[in-house]
């Protein structure tokens, strides 16, 4: 979608053109209709972020236009003007989702303070609606109406190669070993225009293979340093299934937590693309609507025989055109050509989806325990290749490296993929995706619904490439989805929205961190206090997480132990099982960490409020519980009775010894404790956690359970709360996944749609109902 | 009464396991044995029935330091055997990935292996702190070659793109280019070796004995030619098995040869003394700076002859790359029609000469194979040597002559796990 | 105190220790500056016998070498098995395929008994080993990779995926749609796909992945040409000791 694009629909000219000429002053694209029917039709030719619209119209009403937008583009966000506002017209558009309403006569300046928070806020509202039904739409030729296209001929363009060849590396498409690549240009003859699909695809410059984010130095001039690239390319040949694959990534990483290294390329990049007049024999990209493209490139060429018709799509292409090219208004006839290699270019796809597109959300919501998935996955060979050569993958895994002489080093990311064995794999050696179905599984799931409902595009753009990649023929996008095709509703979709973090250049450079105290609870086990160098809080709620890194090992998840009432400084209580853990427990005093953070969404303080709170830690699920028990205790009276069980497996592995002691004594807290397993001198309850929970009073409507502990204890623990009648939405449980960005783009935490990093790690029973991976 | 005794076990600083057995008694010699201990590694039971392009990747891996040298006659040999003859394009490359191997098993000979030696030192660790500069450099031209042969064939150890009948990958003209710069500055790099060498006393020790190469008419010979001997001039390759005349000692799991006389040498003395007239300029002059002339029968000169080659290797290596820059590269058909038959692929190994003899059917399966390694040839002469430089130095200290008799066996440059391994087998 | 390195080679090339010598000098010289190097026969003629971090090459193919190395870990701390002979047992295991005594009689005549051999095996066949570097020969940024991990006091960071993700990151064409075979999807990257991009294919030589799909594999190779026998001669060359041969 074009950014910052406002379609104003209002009847009267006046008002029109004086919206119209402010909001252009003021560095907007602006499109105007008079009518409502008007209006659809231009939303059906191009895309807008905002509308502004008049209740009032001829013909279709406003509130008839509002409820074809929300239908066909329900990312686009509308504003409501209107001279009589009456209440049940308001309440309508509100209901319809609309943004806001202004009264007329309409101050401009008003109405761009409100387009510009709109356009700044980050989803107040999801992408995709589920109250109103997907209308699908009819598989159809959409005539692609030309904005500005002008005709070049081939040595003009090869002029115009040449030219950019001089000021920057320019790629584009070449033949090797008897298939596409792309690679640097040497010369104009090298460049390949007709061509079925490339092996790599050319996303691969925006998101690089490996890149490196951070460069450190350790020692006395420690410091951290983000790196970009902002190299300029020219990227020439690109396909429109891969330049809508290119608009899924910018909007993955440029509009929440905007990622630096991606920006940088993207800005930097020419992008030339070419329209695909013989597609692959695995293609089905019409039926994924990308065969054509009217957005998302700088520049477009149609093959018409002797020219090329060349659309702009951007001011640079304008630029670049006007600069470095001799180019022409087209004939009558040439338009006519275009259109006709276009329809021709249709007839050549051999492959199509069985279902409208916008029917695979429902397909596969309703499909999740098909045989299809153990069956077709049993040849998989978990290679990779399947993700490595797909334009819309971006899952990616982050290391650190050093020099021989550990002085320096870098942090880097390259291309990881959810169907390799060990992706969902955490530090003590539990994979989460461990076996092959459930990897198969996931994917297609990607692919065909959870990056629609995060993003409002699909995650295929029906290039064919994986199906050509795989060696074991199973991992075509189209068959899997042709196969599982049925009918099925579209379930209510939790709210998936990326929490907006940090400024764009720190997104993953640390902030130091001063160790000030070390205490030992166990063997395997420490509690550490930190304070922030820059001197201000960490700003965390319970149940939130931080990263944490020692530079050169690497960087590990760490829920946060102590409550935001204590001031200046926080608490992690970490056990020793990867690296990074036993680098921290090697650590002294004064030593130095980096943190980032905090992330995740914490426990629901306000849901807890008057009511009684039932606390239950299993082992060191007492570390982030802990955080709730202080805070709660620090604000005592907003509060109904607190109840807190323990569980330990030994008495030599119970934790924060002086605190148990202390809630043992204190009114305030209920505790009861038990072990698993006894020793000679333990006088208490001896028996798994769900042994205390029948010996408690509950009153089941006024209490909420917060659970934490290992995966195996909620099953049993969620067993024995049902007993006592209390609902799903009154059971809280936080869970770990496999943390890496922390900013919702890496992947690795994902729970089916769900990202933990930002949807979790605190979920209530009745959410995980629908999470089917989750416990 | 004097006794001598010296048990140098596991002789280091050389390539494979060998030991030095010396027990002499008031001036009288009652043992005296260069013993190869190395395991049998028994690879004619790898080559067994394998097919035709399996067998040079395989055969690359008798040896990590000389894997060129015999990937390149593993190819030689079949390529006889099916009647294929390389493109000129083909002969060019291979040439210029053979230079990469002399180099660098050369250099890394004679400054890492040979010269601690003459300055005093155990290894050339200690050399980082005193002649920083020296194994900057060394590291240097061993680098150069490594990347030399990795633009050629993907990789040094075991090199992946030579293949029967040619190469899978051509080189990039661009990094050919990079490459032919950095060959100049070697150039720079070995006049410093050969002013390191002029300083070092090599010890003069003279022991006439035979000495056998490959002799090229065209070209100082390393992967062409027929077989040359001192004594016996030349003759083809097919007599190869005359010549070596391999057999069996108990003390030792290598086989040894001889020929004219009880012993002979291969190696770069032998290629030296055979083929003087046929060095490069540049090659020549140094050889003449350092005091070696054509025939020169003093073992511990093999080392200044190494020196020698390297130089060789990197002028011949400008000149080749200059012929390929100038003439371009073009893909061509590697394509190999398989045929019964019986073909001999020799070389001249960085340490001497080196037959690869293979026998295949008509499927272009491997049957019958036999190999002999330079080392192999070496170890009767490294034998027959110590006989007669003992007598000369048993007055000395023990700990002197131990490492006189250790200088001479790494004077050789011996690779002795290769030469443990390679002998006739037929399969049914 | 600096770490003491001491490397042994058993039975093999000597190709990976040489390659271990495969650095700049400054590489060199942060190297000797990171770690003690107390024992390397090939190039050094002093030796300790106190080191802490033994590297070892080749496989195991005598009664000898057995105890060699039960000596070795009863000293060192850490173990590396460098290269795939001492990995996986290499291409030294091709021979274990011939009958022991008839390979000795074909090659040594009647002097066979003066020779004893056993079937070849990888390190972790004698002695627990604690890291590996693998590939014939290994990465030498790879052996650089575990010394660094050691000295940080962290596991190194070897892949458990297929050779076909770094073959796509190379920007390879598969070699299947060339006309040939491969191993590549059931072993273990970490070497870049250097064999592909250099115009072969994958031989397998650093090992499996930890969970592969052979019979997925055998299939496929099926599938593109190869009879089972060829197939079976395929895994052998480096995967003998594995026994997916059977």
């Amino acid at each position: 979608m074009q950014e910052n694009s406002v379609l104003i629909v209002d009847d009267e000219p006046i008002v029109r053109e004086s919206i119209r000429d402010w909001l252009k002053d003021a560095g907007y694209q602006v499109a105007t209709a008079e009518t409502g029917e008007e209006a659809l039709e231009m939303i059906e030719k191009q895309d807008f972020s905002v509308m502004v619209l008049d209740i009032r119209l001829p013909g279709q009403t406003g509130i008839t236009v509002l409820k074809e937008v929300k239908a066909q583009r329900p990312w686009i966000k509308s504003i409501i003007i209107t001279a009589y506002p009456s209440a049940e017209t308001t309440a309508e558009a509100t209901r319809l989702g609309a943004i806001d309403y202004l009264i007329k006569p309409v101050a401009p300046d008003d109405l761009e303070r409100l387009i510009q928070e709109t356009l700044d806020s980050v989803g107040r509202e999801p992408t995709v609606t589920t109250e109103v039904e997907i209308r699908p739409k009819p598989p159809v030729v959409e005539v692609v109406e030309v904005k500005k296209s002008l005709v070049i001929t081939k040595d003009s363009l090869r002029f115009m190669v040449e030219s950019l060849a001089k000021e920057m590396e320019v790629v584009g498409v070449k033949s090797r070993h008897g298939k596409y690549v792309y690679d640097r240009i040497s010369s104009f003859e090298e460049l390949c225009l007709d061509y079925d699909v490339t092996v790599m695809p050319p996303t691969k410059y925006l998101l690089p293979a490996r890149e490196t984010l951070l460069k450190f130095k350790a020692g006395d001039e420690s410091k951290i340093e983000p790196v970009t690239d902002a190299s300029p390319r020219a990227i020439v040949g690109i396909h429109p299934y891969d330049i809508k694959a290119i608009e899924l990534l910018d909007e993955v990483f440029m509009t929440s937590n905007p990622d630096p290294n991606y920006i940088a390329r993207r800005q930097n990049t020419i992008i030339i693309g070419v329209d695909c007049l013989n597609p692959s024999p695995k293609s089905f990209a019409p039926s994924m609507g990308t065969h054509l493209t009217e957005t998302g490139f700088d520049l477009l060429l149609t093959d018409i025989g002797a020219d090329y018709v060349i659309t702009v799509g951007s001011e640079k292409g304008a630029e670049l055109l006007t600069k470095c090219a001799q180019v022409r208004e087209p004939t009558g006839d040439e338009i006519a050509k275009q259109k006709e290699v276009r329809d021709e270019a249709l007839t050549k796809y051999k492959l199509s989806l069985e279902v409208p597109r916008e029917r695979l959300p429902k397909l596969l919501e309703d499909s999740y325990d098909d045989p299809y998935w153990e069956s077709r996955s049993s040849s998989c060979l978990s290679c990779g290749s399947c993700v490595m050569v797909c334009p819309t993958c971006f899952c990616f895994d982050v290391k650190d490296e050093v020099a021989l002489n550990l002085k320096a080093g870098e942090r880097l990311r390259q291309w990881d993929g959810c169907v390799l064995v060990d992706f969902a794999k955490v530090a003590t050696g539990e994979n989460f995706r461990h076996d092959k179905a459930s990897r198969f599984r996931h994917r297609i799931y990607r692919k065909g619904k959870y990056i629609l409902e995060r993003y409002g595009k699909f995650g295929c753009v029906g290039c064919g490439r994986c199906a050509t990649a795989c060696l074991a023929d199973n991992a075509s996008l189209l068959e899997a989805f042709n196969a599982i095709a049925e009918s099925a509703r579209i379930k209510e979709a939790a709210m998936r929205i990326i929490k907006e973090v940090r400024p764009e250049t720190e997104l993953y450079a640390p902030r130091p961190a001063e160790l000030v105290k070390i205490k030992e609870l166990t063997p395997g086990e420490k509690v550490f206090e930190f304070r922030l160098k820059d001197g201000k809080a960490l700003g965390h709620w319970p149940g939130q997480f931080v990263e944490v890194s020692v530079m050169g090992i690497g960087e590990a998840p760490i829920s946060i132990s102590s409550s935001p009432t204590i001031d200046g400084t926080f608490q992690l209580a970490i056990r020793n099982v990867g690296d990074v853990t036993n680098a921290l427990h090697n650590l002294e005093k004064g030593a130095t960490v980096g943190i980032r953070g905090p992330f995740g969404n914490g426990f629901p303080l306000e849901a807890l409020e008057g009511k009684d709170v039932l606390f239950i830690a299993g082992g060191i699920g007492l570390f982030p519980l802990r955080s709730l028990i202080q805070y709660t205790l620090d604000h005592r009276s907003s509060y109904g009775r607190a109840i807190l069980l323990f569980g330990a497996r030994s008495p030599a592995e119970r934790l924060f010894l002086d605190e148990l002691a202390a809630w043992s004594q204190s009114p305030d807290i209920e505790f009861h404790e038990t072990v698993d397993r006894g020793d000679e001198t333990w006088q208490g309850n001896v028996g798994v956690i769900t042994t205390l929970i029948p010996k408690v009073q509950i009153d089941p409507g006024k209490t909420i359970a917060v659970v934490v502990g290992p995966p195996i204890m909620y099953r049993f623990v969620i067993g024995e709360l049902k007993k006592r009648d209390i609902p799903d939405e009154n059971i809280i449980l936080s869970l770990e996944r496999r943390m890496k960005c922390g900013v919702g783009k890496c992947g690795h935490c994902q729970i089916n749609g769900v990202y933990v990093c930002q949807e979790g790690p605190v979920f209530t029973l009745a959410q995980l109902r629908n999470l089917r991976e989750a416990v | 009464m004097r006794q001598v005794n010296v048990n140098v076990h596991q002789v280091t600083r050389v390539e494979g396991h060998g030991n030095i057995v010396l027990n002499a008694k008031n001036g009288h010699i009652e043992e005296l044995r260069w013993e190869v201990t190395e395991s049998p590694r028994l690879f004619e039971a790898m080559l067994r029935g394998r097919y035709y392009e399996d067998v040079p990747y395989i055969a690359s891996r008798i040896c990590g330091i000389c894997s060129i040298a015999h990937s390149t006659a593993s190819i030689q040999a079949t390529e006889a055997a099916f009647g294929i003859q390389p493109s000129e394009q083909t002969l060019l490359l291979r040439k210029l990935l053979y230079n990469a191997e002399i180099l660098e098993s050369h250099i890394l000979h004679v400054l890492f292996l040979a010269a601690p030696d003459f300055l005093g030192v155990g290894s050339v660790f200690p050399l980082v702190e005193t002649h920083k500069d020296v194994v900057v450099m060394a590291l240097r031209l061993k680098k150069l070659a490594y990347n030399l042969a990795e633009t050629l064939a993907g990789r040094k150890t075991h090199p992946i793109s030579c293949v029967v009948g040619g190469f899978a990958k051509l080189p990039d003209l661009g990094e050919l280019e990079a490459l032919r710069k950095r060959l100049e500055d070697a150039l720079v790099d070995l006049d410093t070796t050969v002013e390191l060498f002029k300083t070092l006393s090599i010890p003069d020790f003279v022991r006439e004995t035979e000495y056998i190469a490959l002799k090229d008419p065209k070209e100082y010979a390393f992967i062409s030619g027929q077989i040359a001997s001192t004594d016996a001039g030349i003759g083809p390759l097919s007599n190869y098995l005359e010549v070596t005349n391999e057999f069996c000692v108990p003390y030792s799991t290598a086989k040894y040869t001889k020929n004219k006389r009880d012993s002979y040498m291969v190696g770069a003395l032998a290629r030296f003394n055979n083929n003087y007239d046929q060095l490069l300029p540049r090659a020549k002059g140094v050889a003449k700076e350092l005091g070696l002339s054509a025939p020169s029968h003093n073992p511990f000169m093999i080392t200044v002859a190494q020196v020698v080659e390297a130089v060789h290797a990197a002028e011949d290596s400008l000149n080749i790359i200059d012929q390929i820059l100038a003439r371009g590269l073009v893909e061509e058909d590697n394509r190999v029609k398989v045929r019964a038959g019986r073909g001999i692929g020799a070389v001249e190994a960085p340490r001497g000469i080196l037959f690869h003899d293979y026998t295949y059917d008509e499927n272009g399966v491997l049957t019958e194979a036999n190999c002999i390694i330079p080392t192999n040839q070496n170890h009767n002469n490294i034998q027959k040597d110590m006989e007669a430089l003992v007598p000369l130095i048993l007055s000395r200290p023990q700990d002197e002559i131990a490492h006189t008799l250790e200088m001479l066996v790494r004077a050789y440059d011996p690779c002795i796990s290769c030469s443990t391994h390679l002998l006739k087998v037929s399969f049914k | 105190m600096k770490p003491k390195v001491a490397f042994f080679d058993f039975t093999g090339c000597e190709g990976c220790q040489l390659d271990a010598l495969n650095l700049e000098g400054e590489e060199l010289i942060d190297l000797l500056n990171a770690v003690d190097i107390v024992n390397f026969r090939e190039v050094k003629t002093e030796r300790e016998d106190n080191y802490d971090i033994a590297f070892i090459e080749g496989s195991i193919s005598r009664e000898s070498e057995i105890s060699r190395l039960q000596k070795i870990r009863d000293q060192a701390k850490v173990i590396v098995a460098l290269g795939t002979c001492a990995c996986i047992g290499g291409i030294n295991c091709l021979k274990n395929h011939l009958p022991m005594e008839e390979a000795l009689r074909i090659v040594y005549g009647e002097d066979a008994k003066n020779y004893d051999t056993i079937p070849a095996r990888p390190a972790d066949a004698v002695v627990p080993v604690d890291y590996y570097v693998r590939g014939c020969p290994p990465i030498t940024a790879e052996l650089i990779k575990v010394i660094k991990a050691l000295l940080l006091g962290k596991k190194p960071d070897i892949p458990n995926y297929p050779v076909c993700v770094e073959c796509k990151m190379a920007g390879n064409v598969c070699v299947f749609e060339r006309g040939m075979t491969c191993l590549g999807p059931v072993v273990r990257a970490g070497c870049n796909a250097i064999c592909v991009t250099s115009g072969r294919h994958c031989w397998g030589c650093r090992g499996l992945v930890d969970d592969p799909n052979i019979d997925s594999e055998k299939d496929i190779l099926q599938k593109y040409g190869l009879t089972v026998e060829q197939v079976v001669e395929k895994f052998k060359i480096y995967n003998t000791y594995a026994e997916v041969t059977k």
